[in-house]
C-alpha cells in the first residue's frame, strides 16, 4: 500500500460521509456520522503509533501551465497528526452530544452532513502540503461554518450571522489570497516546505497571509462575527467556533512561521495583544451565556496569536490544544444549561449548581483550566506562552516589554469574567419563573459523557506530570519549545492575578446596564457600529451612487447619442425639404434615410435601419477601397 | 467535415423549420432539441479527436470562396476556412451545451398575451446556434465577421419579439450598440486585409512553386523576404483575410498602413495602435467592458429566460474570444504596450460591476451586473499576457458560461411562477422551495468563487496571472481581488434576503394554504440545473480538463508578446 493511501482515505472519508449522511434517514444519519468520525480517529491513532520519521506526502496534478504545475499536495507530519487527533476527537464528542441535543430536530441528516463537511474541510487544512490546498480547504471550512451558523434558516438573526461570518472571513481571505500571490512571486513556490525554506519574506507578504488568520481566528479588527456566530446550534459553537475552526488561523501561523519577518511578527503580537484584551473586556458584562464564552474564545485566540508573534510557536500550539478541550467542555455544558432552562440569558439563571451538579462540576473544572489555575491544563499552556513572551520582550527591549505584561493582565481578566459567569449561572438564587427549578436536571448520558471526558482532558496529567511546569511535557517532542528564561516569579504572580480576578468576579455586584463602561463591553467597543458607519453604509451608498451614475451618466451618453442623431437627422431632413428644395442629390437622400433609420429607434422599425446600415457599410467599404 | 456539420446542420434546420407548415408547430421544439443534441455529440467528437499536445489548428477545412484579381491592388482572396485549437475548442463545447440547455428551457414558453410564434422562435434560435458556432470556428476574418454580424439578427428578434415590456428599446439598443462595435471591427478588417498577404497563394501566383502542395515553411520565408524587400510587384500579391497569416508580422507589406515596422501616425496615434483600440472597443462592447456595458442589463432584463441563458452563456464569450484570436493576435504590440490600461479596464469592470450588482433590486439585473464583473476577470487574465492569466481567462469564460446559464435559469424559475423578479418580493423561499434554494445556493457559491466549483479556478488563475505579469503593476491585482469580496457580498446578501427567514412573498403571504404558485422545481428544471451544477463541480475539481486543451495553444500564443 502506498504510504499516501491512508492520508487520502482519511480526507475523503468525511466528504463521502457528508454525501451519505445527507441522504440517510433521520434515524441513521447521526450514527453514520459518528461511526465515520470514529473510523477517522482510529486511523489517526494507527498512524500515530507508526512514528513518523518523515512526513507522508502525496500529490495530484490539478492545473498545469506549460512547465508550471499547480498540484494538490498533501502532507502529514507530527503537527498535522496532533491536529488530526484533536479535530477527530472533538468532532466525535460533539456529534455524540448532538444526538441528544438535537433530538427533536427534523433536519438531523442535514446537520450531520454539514458537520461531516466541516470535518473534511478541516482535515484538508491540516493535511495541506501547499498554500493553494490550504486556501481551498480554508474556504470550504468557511462554507461549513456558514451552513452551520445559519442552520436555523427561519431565524433571520441566524442567517444574518451566517452571512456576516462568511463576509468578514472573505475580507481576511482577500488579503490571504494576495499573500499567497506574494509568496509565490518571491519564493517561486507554494509548497509549504519549499516556500518556508526560503526564509522570511518582506513584512507585507507575511501580513497579507496573516490577514487570513485575522478573519478566521476572529482577531482585531475582524472579531465581531464570532459572537454573532453563536446563533448556530451550541454543539456547533463548541466544535467550530471554539475548538477547531477558529484555531485554523493559529495553525496557519504555525505553518507559515518561517516566512514571517521580525517586523511582521511585531505587528502580529500587537494584534494578538489587542485582541486578547478587547475580547476579555467585551466578555465582562455580557448577559448571554454563550456570548461570554465567545468573547473568551476571542481573547484566548488573541493570546495564541500574540504567542506566535513573540516567536513562541510551540507555546501557542500547546495552548491551542489545551484550549480546545476546556473551551469545548464549557460550550457543551453551556448547551446543557440552555437545554434545561430554555434561555441563554444569564439574568434568568442562578443557583443551578444543585439542580445540575454534573454540569456544574464540568463547568467549574473547565473554568479553572481556562482561568489558568494550577493542576489544570490551561495553567501549563499559559505559563509556556506568557513565559515565552517575557523572554522575547527581553530580547526586543523597549516597549515590547508591555506585551507580556498585558498578556499577563488579560489572564486576570479571564478569571474575572469567568467567575462572574459562574456566579450568575450556578450560584445565588434562581431567577426565572417560566421553567421551575424543580424541572431542571442534568442532561442525559449522551450529553454528559462528552462533557465529562472534556473536563477530564482539562486536567494537567495528560500534558505534564509536573502540575506547575510544562517543561517536561511530551508536547515538546512535536513542537520544540522556545528558549525561555526561568521566571520564578511568573507562576506566583499569575496565580495571584487569577485569584484576585476570581475573587472580584464573585464579589462585585452587577453595575447598571446603561453605564458607559458596561455598554462599551456589551457592544464590544462599538466595533459593529463603527463598521456600519464607515464601511457598510458608505459601501451601499457608493453602490447606489454608481448605479445611478450607470443609468444616468454612462447610459445617458448612450441614449443621448441616440437622441442626438435622431434630432440631427430631423434637421437634415428639414434642410433637405426646404433648403435643398427640388435637388435630389445623394447626400440628401442619405440624410433622409438616416432620418428614418434613427426614427426607428423610437418606433422599433428595424427594417429601415438595416437598409441604412447596409448602405452605410457599402459607403465605408467604398471609401476605404 | 465535423466543423462544417456543426455550422450547417443548425442553419439548414432553421431553414427547414421556416419551410414547414404551421400545422407542424408541435414538432419544432423536437427538431431544435434534436439538432442541439447532435451539436453536443459533434462537439464531443471534436474533443475526442483533438490532439492536446499540438498548438496549431486542427480539424482544418478550407475551400476557396471568393477570388478576385484587382490588378494593381493584388488579388482578393476570401476563403471558407474553419478550424479549432486550444482557444476555441472549449468555447465550441460550451456553446453546444448551452444551446441545448436553451432549447430545453424554451420547452414550455411563459404564458403571455402575445402569440407564441413557435416557428419563428425556433428558426431564429437555430440560426443563432449555427452563426455562433461559425463565429467560434471561422479562421478567415471575413467569414468570422459574416457570422459575427449575422448573429445579431436572430438575437435582435429573440429579444424584440419574445422579451419583456421594454423589449423594443432593449433590442434596438443591443443591436445598435453591437453594430457600432462591428463597424470599428470592419474598418480594421479592411485595413488588415490591405496590409497583409497570403504567402502561400502568393508563392504560387508569383511563380515560386507550381502548386500549393509544394509550399514549405522554407518557401514561405523566401516569399516573405522577397515581399519585404519590395521584390514582388503588387499584382502578384494575394491579399488575405486568413487569420493564420494576419497573425504573423512577416506577412505585412512594407509600405502598408498597418505594418508593424512602418507605423504611420493617424489622429495622433500610430495607425496600428488606433486599429488595436478600434478592434478592442468592438469586442469590448460584446464582452462587455465598463463603460461599454449598458446594453447588457437592459438586454438581460427584457430577454426571455432561454435567450438570457444563451446571451450570457455564449454570446458574451465571443468578445473574449475576439480579444484572443483577433485583437491580441494581430496587434501584439498594442496589447503589450497598453497592457496596464487594458488590465485596468478589467479591474474597473470587476469592481464597478460588483458594486452595481450590490445596488440592484431586480434579481435578473443583479445577475446581469455580475456578468460584467466576471467578464472583467477575462480581460484581466488576457491582458496579463501570462500562461496562467490567459489559460485562466479561457477557463473563466467556460466557467461563467455554465454558472451564468444556471443563474439565469434560476431567475427564470421565480419569474415563471409569479412574473416578479424583485428581490424584496420574497423572503424565506427555502420553506416552500427547498430544492430551488439548494440549487441557487450551489450556483451562488459557485459564482462567488468557492473552491470546488469552477468559478474559483478562473478567478484564481486570472488574478495570479495578472499579479505575476511583468507588464502589469501589482495594484491592479490588489484592486481586482476586491471583486471576490464583493461577489460574496452581493450573492450572500441576495440569498439571505430571498431564501432565509420566515416565508413571505408579495404573491402568497403565507404558506398555510397549499402552495399554488410558488411550487418547487419541476423535473424539467432539475434536469437542466443539476447537470450544470455537476459540470461546474467537475471542472472545479479537475481544472486540467480545460487546461489540458488550452495549454499548448496558449503557451505558443503568449510567445508573441516580447518586451521591447
Amino acid at each position: 500500500m502506498p504510504v499516501a493511501t491512508p492520508l487520502l482515505l482519511l480526507l475523503l472519508l468525511p466528504f463521502a460521509g457528508a454525501l451519505a449522511t445527507s441522504m440517510a434517514s433521520r434515524r441513521v444519519a447521526g450514527g453514520l456520522a459518528i461511526g465515520l468520525t470514529a473510523i477517522g480517529l482510529v486511523t489517526t491513532g494507527l498512524l500515530a503509533t507508526n512514528a513518523l520519521a518523515e512526513p507522508l506526502t502525496s500529490q495530484f496534478d490539478w492545473a498545469t501551465f506549460g512547465q508550471t504545475p499547480f498540484n494538490l499536495s498533501f502532507r502529514l507530519d507530527s503537527l498535522g497528526l496532533l491536529m488530526l487527533g484533536l479535530v477527530h476527537l472533538v468532532a466525535l464528542l460533539v456529534q455524540i452530544y448532538s444526538l441528544s441535543y438535537l433530538h427533536d430536530e427534523p433536519r438531523q441528516p442535514r446537520y450531520f452532513a454539514y458537520l461531516q463537511l466541516f470535518v473534511g474541510a478541516m482535515l484538508g487544512i491540516v493535511l495541506a502540503g501547499n498554500l493553494l490546498v490550504l486556501y481551498i480547504f480554508w474556504e470550504l471550512v468557511g462554507l461549513a461554518s456558514f451552513l452551520l451558523i445559519g442552520f436555523y434558516t427561519d431565524r433571520p438573526s441566524a442567517s444574518k450571522a451566517a452571512m456576516k461570518a462568511f463576509l468578514m472571513n472573505r475580507v481576511g481571505d482577500m488579503g490571504f489570497l494576495f499573500g499567497i500571490f506574494l509568496t509565490y512571486i518571491w519564493t517561486g513556490s507554494l509548497d509549504l516546505d519549499l516556500a518556508t525554506a526560503a526564509g522570511p519574506l518582506p513584512a507585507v507578504a507575511g501580513l497579507c497571509l496573516f490577514m487570513g488568520c485575522v478573519g478566521k481566528s476572529a482577531q482585531f479588527p475582524l472579531l465581531t462575527w464570532l459572537p454573532d456566530a453563536m446563533e448556530g446550534p451550541t454543539p456547533v459553537s463548541a466544535l467550530l467556533h471554539a475548538a477547531t475552526m477558529v484555531a485554523a488561523g493559529i495553525f496557519l501561523l504555525a505553518r507559515i512561521h518561517p516566512l514571517l519577518n521580525p517586523d511582521a511578527l511585531v505587528v502580529i503580537s500587537l494584534i494578538g495583544t489587542i485582541t486578547t484584551l478587547w475580547g476579555g473586556y467585551s466578555a465582562l458584562f455580557q448577559t448571554d451565556i454563550k456570548k461570554v464564552l465567545a468573547f473568551s474564545t476571542v481573547s484566548q485566540l488573541g493570546l495564541m496569536v500574540a504567542g506566535m508573534g513573540t516567536g513562541n510557536v510551540g507555546g501557542a500550539m500547546f495552548h491551542l490544544l489545551t484550549h480546545a478541550f476546556f473551551k469545548a467542555g464549557l460550550f457543551l455544558s453551556a448547551g446543557a444549561v440552555i437545554h434545561a432552562v430554555h434561555t441563554q440569558d444569564m439574568r434568568q439563571m442562578g443557583g443551578l449548581r444543585r439542580a445540575m451538579p454534573v454540569t456544574f462540576a464540568v463547568y467549574a473544572i473547565c473554568t479553572a483550566a481556562l482561568a489558568g489555575l494550577p493542576f489544570f491544563s490551561g495553567f501549563l499552556s499559559k505559563e509556556a506562552l506568557i513565559g515565552g513572551a517575557f523572554g522575547w520582550a527581553a530580547q526586543q527591549g523597549g516597549l515590547a516589554g508591555l506585551i507580556p505584561v498585558l498578556l499577563l493582565l488579560s489572564s486576570g481578566l479571564t478569571a474575572l469574567y469567568m467567575a462572574r459567569q459562574l456566579r450568575l449561572v450556578f450560584f445565588g438564587d434562581y431567577r426565572q419563573s417560566t421553567v421551575p427549578l424543580s424541572a431542571i436536571h442534568d442532561a442525559d448520558w449522551l450529553m454528559r459523557g462528552p462533557m465529562l471526558l472534556l473536563a477530564g482532558l482539562s486536567v494537567f496529567v495528560w500534558f505534564s506530570v509536573n502540575p506547575f511546569s510544562a517543561h517536561h511535557s511530551w508536547f515538546w517532542t512535536i513542537m520544540p519549545p522556545t528558549e525561555e528564561p526561568t521566571l520564578i516569579w511568573l507562576a506566583p504572580v499569575s496565580i495571584g492575578l487569577v485569584l484576585l480576578g476570581g475573587w472580584l468576579g464573585f464579589r462585585l455586584r452587577e453595575p447598571a446596564h446603561d453605564k458607559g463602561y458596561v455598554l462599551l463591553s456589551v457592544e464590544y467597543g462599538f466595533l459593529d457600529t463603527i463598521y456600519k458607519y464607515i464601511v457598510i453604509d458608505p459601501l451601499l451608498k457608493l453602490a447606489a451612487l454608481l448605479n445611478r451614475t450607470d443609468q444616468r451618466a454612462v447610459d445617458g451618453v448612450v441614449n443621448g447619442a441616440g437622441v442626438g442623431t435622431v434630432v440631427l437627422a430631423h434637421l437634415m431632413s428639414l434642410t433637405d425639404r426646404f433648403g435643398v428644395d427640388g435637388i435630389v442629390n445623394g447626400a440628401a437622400w442619405l440624410a433622409g434615410r438616416t432620418g428614418q433609420l434613427l426614427r426607428s429607434v423610437q418606433n422599433g422599425r428595424v427594417q429601415s435601419y438595416i437598409t441604412a446600415a447596409v448602405v452605410g457599410l457599402l459607403l465605408v467599404l467604398w471609401w476605404v477601397l | 467535415m465535423l466543423l462544417s456539420l456543426l455550422i450547417f446542420i443548425p442553419l439548414l434546420s432553421a431553414l427547414l423549420i421556416a419551410l414547414l407548415p404551421e400545422s407542424q408547430a408541435g414538432r419544432f421544439r423536437w427538431i431544435a432539441l434534436g439538432v442541439t443534441l447532435v451539436e453536443v455529440v459533434l462537439a464531443g467528437l471534436l474533443a475526442a479527436g483533438f490532439d492536446t499536445n499540438r498548438s496549431d489548428y486542427q480539424w482544418l477545412e478550407r475551400a476557396d470562396w471568393i477570388t478576385l484579381p484587382l490588378g494593381n491592388l493584388g488579388v482578393v482572396s476570401i476563403d471558407y476556412l474553419v478550424g479549432v485549437d486550444g482557444m476555441n475548442l472549449p468555447l465550441v463545447i460550451l456553446s453546444a451545451v448551452v444551446m441545448l440547455v436553451g432549447v430545453v428551457s424554451s420547452w414550455q414558453p411563459v404564458a403571455t398575451d402575445r402569440p407564441p410564434r413557435l416557428k419563428a422562435y425556433y428558426a431564429l434560435y437555430l440560426l443563432l446556434t449555427g452563426t455562433v458556432m461559425g463565429c467560434f470556428v471561422a479562421l478567415d476574418f471575413f467569414l468570422f465577421f459574416l457570422f459575427f454580424e449575422f448573429m445579431l439578427l436572430p438575437m435582435y428578434f429573440l429579444i424584440g419579439l419574445w422579451g419583456g415590456p421594454r423589449r423594443e428599446y432593449a433590442s434596438i439598443k443591443f443591436f445598435l450598440y453591437t453594430l457600432a462595435g462591428s463597424l470599428l471591427i470592419l474598418l480594421v478588417m479592411i485595413g488588415l486585409y490591405l496590409s497583409a498577404m497570403d504567402p502561400v497563394s502568393t508563392a504560387v501566383l508569383a511563380g515560386f512553386v507550381s502548386d500549393v502542395s509544394e509550399v514549405t515553411p522554407e518557401v514561405v520565408r523566401i516569399v516573405q523576404g522577397h515581399m519585404q524587400n519590395g521584390q514582388l510587384n503588387s499584382a502578384q500579391i494575394v491579399h488575405t483575410f486568413d487569420m493564420r497569416y494576419l497573425a504573423d508580422g512577416a506577412n505585412y507589406l512594407p509600405s502598408a498602413f498597418l505594418n508593424p515596422a512602418a507605423e504611420p501616425i493617424v489622429l495622433g496615434l500610430p495607425a496600428r495602435m488606433l486599429a488595436f483600440w478600434a478592434i478592442f472597443i468592438g469586442f469590448a462592447i460584446k464582452l462587455p467592458i465598463v463603460p461599454l456595458h449598458t446594453w447588457l442589463p437592459d438586454a438581460h432584463v427584457e430577454a426571455p429566460t432561454p435567450v438570457s441563458v444563451v446571451l450570457a452563456g455564449v454570446l458574451l464569450k465571443i468578445g473574449g474570444y475576439g480579444f484572443l484570436r483577433i485583437a491580441w493576435s494581430f496587434f501584439p504590440d498594442g496589447a503589450a504596450q497598453y497592457a496596464p490600461i487594458l488590465a485596468g479596464l478589467g479591474a474597473l469592470s470587476i469592481v464597478y460591476g460588483g458594486l452595481n450588482a450590490l445596488a440592484q433590486y431586480d434579481l435578473k439585473k443583479m445577475i446581469a451586473y455580475t456578468s460584467v464583473s466576471h467578464m472583467g476577470f477575462v480581460l484581466l487574465g488576457i491582458a496579463s499576457l501570462t500562461a496562467e492569466g490567459v489559460n485562466g481567462a479561457i477557463y473563466q469564460m467556460v466557467s461563467h458560461g455554465v454558472l451564468s446559464a444556471m443563474l439565469f435559469l434560476l431567475t427564470g424559475v421565480v419569474y415563471d411562477r409569479t412574473h416578479d423578479r424583485r428581490i424584496d418580493s420574497y423572503r424565506g423561499l427555502i420553506e416552500p422551495m427547498p430544492r430551488y434554494a439548494v440549487l441557487t445556493a450551489i450556483a451562488f457559491f459557485g459564482s462567488l468563487g468557492l473552491p470546488g466549483f469552477s468559478g474559483f479556478v478562473g478567478e484564481l488563475f486570472t488574478l495570479m496571472g495578472s499579479f505575476q505579469s511583468i507588464w502589469l503593476p501589482g495594484w491592479i491585482t490588489a484592486v481586482s481581488v476586491l471583486g471576490i469580496g464583493l461577489a460574496a457580498a452581493y450573492f450572500l446578501w441576495t440569498m439571505q434576503r430571498m431564501f432565509f427567514g420566515r416565508f413571505w412573498s408579495r404573491h402568497e403571504p403565507t404558506t398555510t394554504d397549499a402552495h399554488h404558485i410558488l411550487t418547487d422545481l419541476t423535473t424539467r428544471e432539475q434536469l437542466l440545473l443539476i447537470p450544470l451544477a455537476l459540470l461546474s463541480l467537475v471542472l472545479g475539481l479537475y481544472p486540467n480538463l480545460i487546461f489540458n486543451v488550452t495549454n499548448s495553444t496558449v503557451g505558443q500564443w503568449i510567445l508573441r508578446f516580447t518586451v521591447e
